[in-house]
């Protein structure tokens, strides 16, 4: 028989995870409830992401290692979902309002949504970006890891969209792409070193941490370097 | 239920610390099944679809451009591709994402599609496959509270508790959601109509393939 909670964990943490469960069932009740009744197709999409984040609930109650390795890829499920079934979302749109009939007849369907053009105007974006992406850049490599990296890459990203930088050469979205390729291999060396020598595990854990912070970070700045493309588009 | 006696001899495990994978020759066979079949999706050039047209004689003949064709049998190949990897899979945090990896690639292959009615079912099956990752991964993070493992060699030796009961019912209807099996079915149903046929019968053989190892799973975990 496995002993499922060990001697370590107060017995106050072990009897939280029913109420945690209830919450979660109820969250998912709720989100479903507002899908049912919710006619429009953006509202009914992100009332799915409600559900999906109770599923996040649901696994996180477990609170072990396992169950913080299932919350990671939920949560990149999730993403990808909703990211996929808007751009469906969107090309539909799209192509109904080509195929919709002239204006001066009577429109009988709407559009759910308008694929517009993002136009951003905030006062901070004018002012203040150099300083924001600088403070993000470096928190971000003092926290190093994964949400170093995401930190990181979102001051790029909010760099690239303040600064207009339109029409970037080829070489520096290739080059960025390459230090996304190189630090993803150090990350993975790092892995490999922990096995295989446990001793140098200091080395390893810094191989691996600067290398995930990289790679997110130029991940997210790669992305930011091709959608500047789309967002300044007007 | 013991493992040997749904899925024939014990060829061998696999020990991964606490996730010990087993090899049978029923997961072997369907393996090779789906690996089988996605190498003919892989050389398959199928772009053209021809429909019957309602009322008179004539066809009506539907083809795809190249571009497109060769995202949509990249998604297809990574569709079977985990087919094949939730047939062999001994560990149920694997299946798990398998199946979700399913239900994102088969909304991907009819996504780039330029008919409405198309991207309008494609839409109501991505909402009921978010929806249903909820007791999808709800159910196995249920078995693994109730379990401490995830792994099916160790499962398959415990006593069912309602716990994990309840768990296994939840993953029998995420399972449903997601490959878009009998309930949900009407959501899947007009993505048929998209040309491109090898594409479509890898959806249906994803569906048909993981319900037969979801079962497999279930009576493990519950018997």
């Amino acid at each position: 028989m496995v002993t499922l909670v060990p001697e370590v964990v107060p017995a106050i943490t072990a009897s939280l995870y029913l109420p945690a469960l209830y919450v979660a069932i109820l969250i998912g009740f709720i989100g479903l409830t507002g899908i049912a009744i919710q006619k429009r197709d953006i509202h009914i999409l992100i009332l799915t992401d409600l559900v999906g984040l109770a599923m996040l609930i649901v696994v996180a109650a477990v609170g072990t290692d396992l169950a913080e390795a299932l919350i990671l890829p939920g949560l990149v499920v999730e993403l990808a979902e909703i990211m996929a079934i808007s751009e469906i979302l969107i090309s539909r749109e799209m192509r109904k309002a080509e195929n919709s009939v002239p204006k001066d007849r009577t429109i009988t369907e709407k559009p759910s949504v308008f694929p517009l053009p993002l136009s951003l105007d905030m006062e901070i974006m004018k002012t203040a970006p150099n300083f924001i992406a600088l403070v993000m850049i470096l928190f971000g490599a003092f926290l190093t890891g994964f949400t170093g990296g995401a930190v990181a890459g979102g001051g790029i990203l909010f760099y690239m969209m303040c600064k207009k930088a339109r029409g970037l050469p080829v070489f520096v979205v290739e080059g960025i792409g390459a230090i996304s390729g190189i630090s993803w291999c150090l990350w993975i060396v790092g892995f490999v070193l922990f096995f295989l020598a446990p001793q140098y595990w200091l080395l390893s854990l810094f191989m691996a941490a600067c290398g995930l912070v990289l790679k997110v970070a130029s991940k997210l700045g790669l992305i930011g370097s091709i959608l500047t493309e789309e967002y300044r588009r007007e | 239920m013991d493992i040997t006696s749904l899925g024939g001899n014990l060829l061998g495990t696999i020990p991964l610390g606490d996730i010990v994978l087993y090899l049978t020759p029923f997961h072997l066979f369907m393996f090779a099944v789906v690996l089988i079949f996605t190498f003919l999706i892989a050389i398959s050039r199928t772009e053209t679809q021809v429909e019957a047209e309602f009322g008179t004689l004539k066809e009506n003949k539907v083809s795809i451009g190249l571009a497109e064709f060769k995202v949509r049998r990249f998604l297809a190949i990574i569709c079977g591709l985990a087919t094949a990897g939730a047939m062999i899979t001994g560990d149920l945090f694997n299946l798990t994402l398998f199946i979700a990896l399913i239900g994102i690639v088969n909304v991907g292959i009819v996504s780039a599609v330029k008919q409405v009615d198309v991207l309008d079912a494609a839409y109501q099956y991505g909402i009921m496959a978010m929806i249903s990752s909820l007791p999808l991964f709800g159910g196995a993070s249920i078995i693994l509270a109730a379990t401490g493992t995830l792994s099916l060699f160790v499962i398959s030796g415990l006593v069912a508790t309602p716990m994990m009961i309840f768990g296994a019912i939840l993953l029998l209807i995420g399972v449903a959601g997601e490959t878009g099996i009998a309930p949900f079915f009407a959501t899947k149903a007009e993505m048929f109509r998209t040309p491109g046929s090898p594409f479509l019968l890898i959806i249906h053989l994803s569906s048909l393939m993981v319900i037969i190892r979801v079962i497999e799973v279930l009576l493990i975990i519950v018997t």
